[in-house]
């Protein structure tokens, strides 16, 4: 058979086995939903009708299309007709024999929902147009078969027509054109315009609170509790290479100790909350290094799976019966101490923000001190290869439970702030799935980078909370993205420069953004034998 | 040979020896100490009781060890932790619980009795058939989505991608067939709790029906795998990938069809496990693959990574350290996960290649 005409077909397949699975997990009705309140206009009417379901269906069959399309070297367009064919006849085919299948079921008055959860009967009949399963099976297969042949020539119109190669041309003419400006250059590489935009940021982070509403600021709050916890993870895993999958641990007990310290339960201690902030870090750091000794002869994998017993060690103790006297056991620690000063409680969530946006503030000043640093070259270098470090005389001991230790105290100064802003602390809130989403937003913004960091704690805690219509299937997507992500654009999206460079080691080189100055050649050799090792 | 540490660099190992000795020194006086106290001083459990420990720890090691295989047999191979293999246990169990339901559903002749309880035999071959199924199917196609694309980056990339897997896979099920528990309906021959009974310091121990059928099987099935690996072209070429994939290729191995290969029979341990889990638990759920994943991981560590039989024995000691190390000890039962993490990091102190030793070079770990 042709290749085209196989790719088409297997396209079909693909998007086929998506949208099935889609709808029996009840998406297509969200969807629907969502199509309906934004481009009707009207929010409040939730505007499920057919049109809407179909222009989902659309969506899903426009990238059948496209992608369809685009397998093929060199395309004609007949075999762009027969590839579009293929795919369309192959995707109507398999949802007309579904909704066969599912629509005689619905019709024999059977409630799905015993073994299939999302698959209710009024969403059924809805899916069914309230047809019988054959004429809906056929309006499926007449509508999938159209869009995707549709879909496939339109890309291939778009993909070749004269204006987009026009496009492309001007488009890199002026960019060469504004490379040979010399101010230009200047300015994009120069240090002061970096600055600026920093003062921007920082401007806009700090009004940012005085307009949005509570929600708003909870969830901002939140997202830099998590910026937090990430830049602290980012010194262990991402300057330091060790990875540390029970990072919540630190967390859980710089809450705790804040908690502990000044709750009226059960140890009645009743500190102000500044003087227990400063204890609260200093235990977490120890903890930190406490971990640190028995683990330092472990590498990689191992580790991840001591922390990771570590991590859980913590959350089992503090919920359990044993050390109930002592932590409250399940119930959690109530009415934590909230910070006053200048004898101002401070005790809303915007007070909150601008506490959190101060200590990410000092934690961004000192991450950013310690990466230049020898300290942070001593950690770079043990990253890249432990034995050639130790070889070139830095401790590595001395560098892993600083690591640990710096990192902890990080987790412990975020994990201070969150007891104190929610008034309470619990074990429920230290599970094994926080260690997983602080690696995940040190991994997706990208390793070793602090703005990486932001930006992967605004994506994976911040976009969640806009799509929050989504309800589950927002989690659904997040894994999703984390396996994209890792295939697309694996060093993050806003890598370091040296990060970059070893992931593209093969494609590109040293390429002259304003950030990658300071790498000079040596760095770029580094990066490409510590691949090489690792291969 | 030049002396390397100029003098006033301390030399690491010797830290570590003190560290060693000491953490060893106060964990064996801890242990004697409490056991001396729960079996001579309180003597609070006969032997029955501990006959019974240990027959749960058993069982409860032996699906351990399936799930471990899965993890080992991957790690061999592609260096990293398959952080969504508990799921593909979690989906195995719920092929098995669809084919119980399904048999159960059927009407047979006998008004008085379904399908399920007629052919009951059939029926569990069936479920662990599809459960196995399902299971491999699964953990093939997440090898060819989320891990091949990977292959020969950096070692977090794998394992991110592992995580996002796992999440997927466990929302997924979740979203499909709802978070309700369901009771796995066992057929009657294999009712939970039944057993035979036997009397041990004259007190009755029940030794279930699905607890021996558990080990049995499940004790079969390793040492189906083991013959598989050590005997077959297949487990000849699975042992030259985990050596060299390089080399194995210019032998003439396809490495990519061996590794898929690899996936498939991992899976299909683990869709075992599951319909086991199920039947000997009797609850399934789109959590349940998550904490018996972590604690198969723990114990393909604890008995050396990448080493087959290594993984047999560390799911069995884990199981049994779980059951029999709280009462042993004299500690809640609550805190059987501290137990058997603190043994993991005990291990890894003084033997950080795992119980039975190390295949991997240095380097590959």
């Amino acid at each position: 058979m042709n290749m085209h005409i196989r790719n088409g077909m297997r396209t079909g397949m693909i998007f086929a086995v998506v949208t099935i699975f889609l709808i029996l997990i009840g998406f297509e009705i969200t969807a629907t939903r969502l199509i309906g309140g934004r481009i009707g206009n009207n929010a409040d009417s939730q505007a499920v009708t057919p049109a809407n379901l179909l222009i989902f269906f659309g969506f899903l069959s426009l990238l059948a299309g496209v992608s369809a399309a685009r397998r093929m070297e060199p395309d004609t367009w007949g075999k762009v007709l027969q590839a579009g064919l293929a795919g369309g006849s192959v995707y109507g085919a398999i949802i007309a024999l579904f909704t066969l299948l599912i629509g005689s079921i619905h019709a024999q008055g059977i409630d799905m929902r015993k073994y299939l959860a999302s698959v209710s009967p009024e969403d059924m009949d809805f899916y069914l147009f309230e047809q019988s399963p054959l004429n809906a099976a056929l309006i499926y297969l007449a509508f999938f078969l159209v869009t995707t042949l549709l879909f496939a020539l339109l890309a291939k119109f778009i993909g070749h027509s004269p204006a987009r190669s026009a496009l492309d041309a001007s488009l890199k003419r002026l960019q060469n054109r504004l490379d040979q400006i010399d101010w230009l250059t200047k300015l994009r590489t120069s240090r002061y315009l970096r600055y600026a935009i920093y003062a921007i940021i920082l401007v806009t982070v700090l009004l940012i609170p005085q307009f949005a509403g509570q929600y708003w600021n909870y969830t901002l709050g939140t997202v830099g509790i998590y910026v937090l916890l990430g830049l602290g993870l980012n010194i262990v895993v991402g300057l330091a290479g060790l990875l540390d999958l029970g990072y919540v641990a630190f967390f859980a007990i710089g809450s705790y100790t804040v908690a502990l310290l000044t709750a009226p339960e059960p140890h009645n201690l009743m500190w102000s909350f500044w003087a227990a902030l400063p204890v609260a870090v200093i235990v977490s750091a120890l903890a930190g290094v406490l971990l640190g000794i028995p683990v330092l002869r472990l590498r990689g994998d191992y580790l991840a799976i001591v922390t990771l017993g570590f991590g859980e060690i913590i959350r089992i103790l503090s919920k359990s019966d044993v050390l109930k006297d002592f932590t409250a056991g399940p119930r959690g620690v109530r009415d934590v101490a909230q910070p006053i000063l200048f004898g101002k409680a401070f005790n809303s969530d915007i007070a909150f923000v601008y506490i959190i946006i101060l200590a990410c503030l000092l934690i961004i000043f000192v991450t950013n001190r310690l990466q230049n640093s020898r300290t942070g070259r001593a950690w770079i270098a043990m990253r890249e290869d432990e034995t050639v470090a130790q070889a070139m005389g830095i401790n590595t001991w001395k560098a892993k439970l600083l690591a640990f230790a710096i990192g902890a105290a990080f987790a412990g100064l975020g994990g201070a702030i969150f007891a104190s802003r929610n008034q309470f602390t619990g074990p429920e809130d230290f599970s094994l799935m926080v260690s997983i989403n602080v690696l995940a937003e040190v991994i997706v913004g990208g390793m070793g980078s602090i703005p990486g960091v932001i930006a992967g704690a605004f994506v994976l805690k911040g976009l969640p909370e806009i799509l929050r219509e989504l309800e589950n299937y927002r989690i659904l997507f997040f894994g999703a993205l984390l396996v994209a992500m890792m295939i697309i654009r694996p060093e993050g999206l806003i890598p370091s420069s040296r990060r970059r460079l070893e992931m593209h080691i093969d494609q590109e080189g040293p390429d002259s953004e304003g950030e990658t100055i300071e790498i000079s050649p040596t760095a770029a050799n580094q990066a490409s034998s510590s691949r090489q090792s690792e291969l | 040979m030049q002396s390397a540490a100029p003098p006033h660099v301390k030399t690491p190992i010797n830290t570590y020896r003190i560290v060693q000795i000491i953490i060893g020194v106060l964990f064996t006086s801890f242990v004697v100490w409490r056991l001396y106290n729960v079996l001579f001083v309180q003597a609070i459990y006969g032997a029955d009781t501990w006959v019974r420990f240990v027959l749960a720890g058993l069982i409860l090691g032996s699906v351990y060890s399936l799930i471990a295989i899965g993890y080992t047999l991957v790690y061999g191979i592609l260096f990293m932790i398959n952080f969504a293999h508990g799921e593909i246990m979690m989906l195995g169990a719920f092929g098995g619980y669809f084919v119980f339901e399904a048999f159960a559903a059927i009407p047979s002749s006998d008004p008085n009795i379904n399908i399920l309880n007629a052919y009951p035999w059939l029926a569990v071959i069936v479920s662990f058939i599809v459960g196995m199924t399902v299971a491999s199917l699964s953990g093939y196609f997440l090898e060819r989505i989320a891990y091949r694309p990977l292959r020969g980056a950096p070692r977090l990339v794998p394992l991110i991608s592992a995580i996002g897997a796992s999440t997927f896979l466990q929302i997924a099920a979740q979203l499909l067939f709802g978070s309700q528990r369901r009771n796995y309906a066992n057929p009657a021959l294999l009712e939970r709790g039944s057993g035979w009974t036997v009397t041990i310091a004259d007190k009755p121990v029940i030794i279930t029906y699905t607890g021996i059928f558990t080990l049995v099987l499940s004790i079969t099935l390793l040492i189906a795998l083991y013959t598989i690996v050590q005997r077959t072209k297949l487990g000849r070429s699975m042992r030259a990938v985990a050596e060299n994939k390089q080399v194995a290729s210019l032998m003439g191995i396809d490495v990519d069809g061996v590794i898929s290969r690899t996936f498939i029979i991992s899976g299909a341990l683990a869709g075992a496990a599951g319909v086991m889990w199920g039947i000997h638990n009797g609850l399934v759920y789109y959590f349940i693959g998550f904490i018996p994943g972590i604690k198969a991981f723990t114990a393909a560590v604890l008995g050396g990574i990448g080493n087959l039989p290594g993984a047999m024995l560390g799911g069995l000691f884990l199981g049994l350290i779980e059951s029999v190390g709280p009462p042993a000890l004299g500690i809640d039962f609550q805190l059987k996960d501290v137990i058997a993490f603190s043994i993991l990091v005990l291990v890894l102190i003084f033997r950080p290649s795992g119980i039975l030793g190390q295949v991997l070079s240095e380097e590959k770990v």
